[in-house]
């Protein structure tokens, strides 16, 4: 079992012998089920540090947040942050290192494992608890949810309440760290793609159709972007500027700079949105599906990624975020990788 | 549709002057509504001009208002609208809607020296108050022009200038060294200093880059202006010119429809977000 | 006016109104959302729906006019406005009827908005009071609001258990109970006194507080420079959430939208925009005058709660709850207004 104080205690140390700038971690939330991002900067503040079944967001999103304030500023603290890290987490870490976005000496890793669970799906629990509100959430050692609300506690089966990209992941414990907590298990899946499955085998025009009625939805309030960790580019096609721009930008590469993207959601506009973002993500995506959660209309983000996951493996053995030193998927060429795709 | 604030009238430019060329581009526009349709403005004011197809630019109507039959706009190319509008040949036809915003209490200032400050592309919001007041020359005191530039290329309304000597006092600047400028070498808030005017009496108008007005302001102050006697424009990202899209705000004040123009006093009350 | 209508007779009253488009709160992929519906459709029985009937007055997109270039490469443009259609929006939150009131104060003014009138002199609002609590943020008490306050409504109604009682505040309210006068009674004293009382119990019900709000304007006068900002926003994504579910936020961009380059011919467009987006200040030169996200969220909260009260003498927040149940990290409006209120 991870214990918390250990946690705790560590982060103590770091800050106490300022080993790290702070520390990146989660702290209680104020709904119930759902942890909150922390950021400590006092030893004395790391007694609010939690770990439970809430702590879904994937905290390396704040890494594009601390490059850009050191980079304002004008003698920059070099010590690294502390961050505590999934086993998911901890592979965006490494497609960071691997696109040289950080230095591995820029975070100190604080790896969680998953055990035998992860982290639940938000939306799964509130209908068990039929508008209760949970009061603590955890888990017990037999993989159920333990839930406090007013009226007691109640246990609910793991697979009944965690998120789908738990139930399909590949590692639940870091696979980088610099001190590891809890219980480094042993854990296969078969299941890895099986979510992706049910949009696979639907006909093209069920398919059409279920991405219609699922993108008109979309209120582009680009929260599925602003997550993402790997999400991290100053030019993004759906901004209307270039956050590039210097003094010395011409009004000339200003006024060129192509609209790829209308801002109205409209299905034309809202499909490309998700498509180039999805494309972008291929052989990025490390299957957080922060995503996916935090989309206010329940579009279903994640299988876009999902699906280009499964190809990257299937068409080429590429697997994300275990290997720093891998050459990346779609700048990568060897002799043998198919060309059946092309028609 | 004339009740619609957000349809622009139809004018046609009926003359361009190329005034800077290079990267810092300036181009003098004259417009005219094609129907007669158009409005009359306050110095200070300004207009959303629109190049369909590209969108929509606030830019200061550079035009004294005493001139019914056209309006003026010097514009700087710096984006997608401003590098379209530079592209316009005599002829072309643009959208205009307007005017917006406050504008400079010139009744208020009758009997008073005006001093006006300018840098870059500044001078336009300038212009009008400038050609306003001397045209009623007779209502107010004295009438000066502290005006700079990077280089002696980048100083817009060159001609003008020049007959403006005959009228009132200008003071060139530019920020650097050339062979044949015989005028003030340094930043317009130098030169202010330098040349000392006299706060009695007087109200000084400045207007170009931020950290230019902020220093100018600085200078004043020390030459013994007071608060009130000090106006300046502000400008931010707008899209409405109304009042209503959100954007353009510092503190509860819309710069599209409260401001652009502001003394120091009042300025100095808003939140530092321009 | 003020009537009872019997739960039996509710669903001749709806056939009747729906001689007009109804838009009312429907389940959608397990999401409540205010979708046009028929008469059939319409219950009384929903918990908040994620987006407010905003997007319905003020949609996310609204056409303005169209342009195009005539023969002689001149720009010609003919003026888009919403189509002339009347419609009610049935089963609307006193919360979210009260962002229309704000709205109209926005859109109105000296510069009247002719898309937006256009749309909301056609539509009648008819309220759902709310008995328990649509959503476990709600706080509406806290920013002069209640559960059954009818600013910006027509109608409202209360669940009364075996009937509606029935309010009209306007003229457009009275026209829709007199189109079915026959089906509705006066209220008797006891029903009188038991919507009172029922009206005060909702009150109680409240699951979120924020005490003091008033004392939160003058504050935040002196917070401008404040830590506050950047602590209260370290972990914002910068996403657009917040704003785009609130039911009082208006902001918006204006673009043009191309369908043709030779010959030109495309429209030009309002779309909603945000001011936690960092793009939406940002001029031209690369300047930004609300360069991080601890502006963007000052800009947030003072807009709601000191430049709004200062224009128009109302907070720009209706308590509804929405951005707090929907930040994909926790930042609760609430917390933050308590850390301003409380700030020495």
């Amino acid at each position: 079992m991870v214990n918390l104080d250990d946690l705790k205690k560590e982060a103590l140390n770091l800050l106490k012998d300022e080993k790290v700038k702070y520390i990146i971690g989660y702290t209680e939330g104020s709904n119930g089920t759902s942890a909150a991002p922390a950021f400590i900067k006092n030893p004395e503040d790391t007694d609010k540090l939690v770990w439970n079944p809430g702590c879904f967001h994937n905290l390396t999103r704040f890494l594009r947040d601390e490059k850009k304030r050191k980079a304002r500023e004008k003698h920059p603290d070099e010590r690294p942050v502390g961050i505590v890290v999934k086993g998911c987490d901890s592979r965006a870490i490494n497609v960071l290192l691997q696109e040289k976005y950080i230095k591995r000496d820029d975070v100190f890793i604080l790896g969680v494992s998953c055990e035998s669970t992860g982290v639940i799906d938000e939306k799964k629990v509130a209908k068990k608890l039929k508008g209760k509100k949970a009061q603590k959430i955890e888990w017990d050692t037999n993989r159920n949810l333990v839930v406090t609300t007013e009226d007691g506690t109640t246990k609910i089966p793991a697979d009944e309440v965690l998120a789908e990209r738990c139930v399909e992941c590949p590692v639940h414990s870091p696979v980088v760290y610099d001190i590891f907590f809890g219980d480094k298990i042993k854990r296969t899946t078969d299941a890895q793609f099986k979510s992706v499955e049910k949009i696979e085998n639907l006909s093209q025009k069920e398919k059409w159709d279920f991405w219609k009625k699922q993108f008109d939805k979309c209120i582009r309030c680009y929260a599925c972007r602003s997550v993402c960790p790997m999400c991290y580019c100053d030019e993004c096609v759906v901004d209307t500027i270039s956050f590039a721009v210097t003094a010395d930008t011409t009004a000339e590469e200003k006024a060129q700079r192509i609209k790829w993207i209308e801002k109205s959601p409209t299905p034309s506009e809202t499909f490309i949105y998700h498509i180039i973002r999805a494309i972008h993500l291929a052989g990025r995506c490390i299957d957080c599906g922060e995503c996916e959660r935090v989309c206010p209309l329940d579009i279903p983000i994640r299988f876009l990624n999902k699906k280009l996951e499964k190809e990257a493996k299937s068409l080429f053995d590429y697997e994300v975020g275990f290997d720093p030193d891998q050459l990346s998927l779609v700048s990568s060429f060897k002799d043998e990788d198919p060309e059946d795709f092309i028609r | 549709m004339s009740d619609n604030v957000y349809i622009p009238k139809l004018s046609k430019i009926f003359e361009i002057k190329e005034e800077v060329t290079g990267a810092r581009a300036i181009k003098t526009f004259r417009t005219q509504f094609v129907e007669n349709n158009g409005f009359s403005h306050k110095c200070g004011q300004c207009a959303m001009l629109s190049v369909f197809g590209k969108g929509e630019s606030m830019i200061s109507i550079s035009s004294t208002p005493l001139v019914k039959d056209y309006l003026q706009f010097s514009i700087l190319k710096t984006g997608r609208v401003t590098s379209a509008l530079h592209e316009m040949q005599e002829g072309d036809v643009i959208g205009v809607r307007g005017p917006y915003g406050n504008n400079f209490p010139l009744e208020k200032w009758k009997g008073k020296n005006l001093i006006f400050i300018g840098g870059g592309i500044g001078l336009a919001p300038i212009w009008s108050v400038l050609q306003t007041a001397l045209a009623k020359k007779a209502d107010y005191g004295k009438l000066s022009l502290f005006y700079g530039s990077r280089t002696s290329q980048d100083i817009v309304y060159k001609e003008d200038l020049k007959e403006l000597k005959n009228d009132i006092t200008v003071h060139l600047s530019i920020d650097q060294k050339e062979k044949e400028w015989e005028e003030y070498v340094g930043f317009v808030p130098l030169n202010v200093l330098d040349k000392k005017p006299s706060p009695k009496n007087a109200v000084a108008i400045t207007c170009g880059p931020p950290i230019m007005i902020k220093f100018v302001i600085q200078n004043l102050e020390a030459l013994g202006f007071k608060d009130d006697q000090i106006y300046t424009t502000v400008e931010n990202k707008m899209k409405c010119g109304i009042g209503k899209c959100g954007r353009c705000n510092i503190g509860m004040h819309y710069v599209c429809k409260d401001g652009p123009v502001y003394s120091w006093a009042e300025l100095k009350k808003l939140p530092q977000e321009y | 006016m003020e009537k009872i209508l019997t739960k039996k007779s509710f669903p001749n009253w709806i056939a009747k109104l729906a001689t007009v488009q109804i838009y009312a709160p429907v389940v959608k992929d397990d999401l409540w959302s205010y979708e046009v519906v028929d008469a059939a459709g319409i219950t009384t029985e929903y918990t908040n729906a994620i987006q407010s009937p905003k997007k319905i007055i003020f949609p996310q997109r609204e056409l303005f006019l169209e342009f195009s270039h005539n023969d002689n490469g001149s720009p010609e443009i003919r003026e888009l406005l919403p189509e002339d259609k009347e419609s009610i929006i049935f089963g609307i939150r006193p919360c979210d009827a009260k962002g229309v009131s704000h709205m109209d104060k926005v859109f109105g003014g000296d510069f009247e908005d002719s898309y937006y009138w256009k749309r909301r002199n056609q539509v009648t609002l008819v309220g759902v009071g709310c008995n328990t609590p649509p959503s476990p943020n709600c706080f509406c008490t806290s920013v002069d609001g209640s559960p059954f306050s009818h600013e910006g409504l027509d109608v409202l109604l209360t669940d009364m258990g075996d009937n509606y009682y029935v309010q009209t505040f306007t003229k457009k309210g009275d026209k829709l109970v007199n189109m079915s006068k026959g089906l509705f009674a006066a209220p008797k004293p006891k029903e009188k006194a038991d919507l009172e009382s029922l009206h005060k119990d909702a009150e109680t019900k409240l699951p979120r507080h924020l005490k003091d709000t008033k004392k939160i304007p003058p504050k935040l006068k002196g917070l401008f420079d404040s830590e506050i900002w950047d602590d209260e926003s370290m972990s914002c994504i910068r996403c657009g959430i917040c704003t785009y579910l609130c039911p009082t936020c208006h902001c918006f961009d204006i673009s043009d939208e191309i369908t043709s380059h030779s010959p030109l011919e495309g429209k030009r467009v309002r779309t909603w925009d945000n001011c936690q987006f960092p793009d939406f200040t940002m001029h031209s030169s690369g300047h930004n005058p609300r360069p991080d996200k601890a502006s963007r969220l000052r800009q947030r909260i003072m807009h709601k709660f000191q430049y709004f009260v200062e224009i128009y003498n109302n907070y720009q927040c209706v308590g509804c709850g929405r951005c707090i149940s929907k930040c994909p990290v926790g930042i609760d409006i609430i917390q933050v207004l308590e850390k301003v209120r409380d700030h020495v």
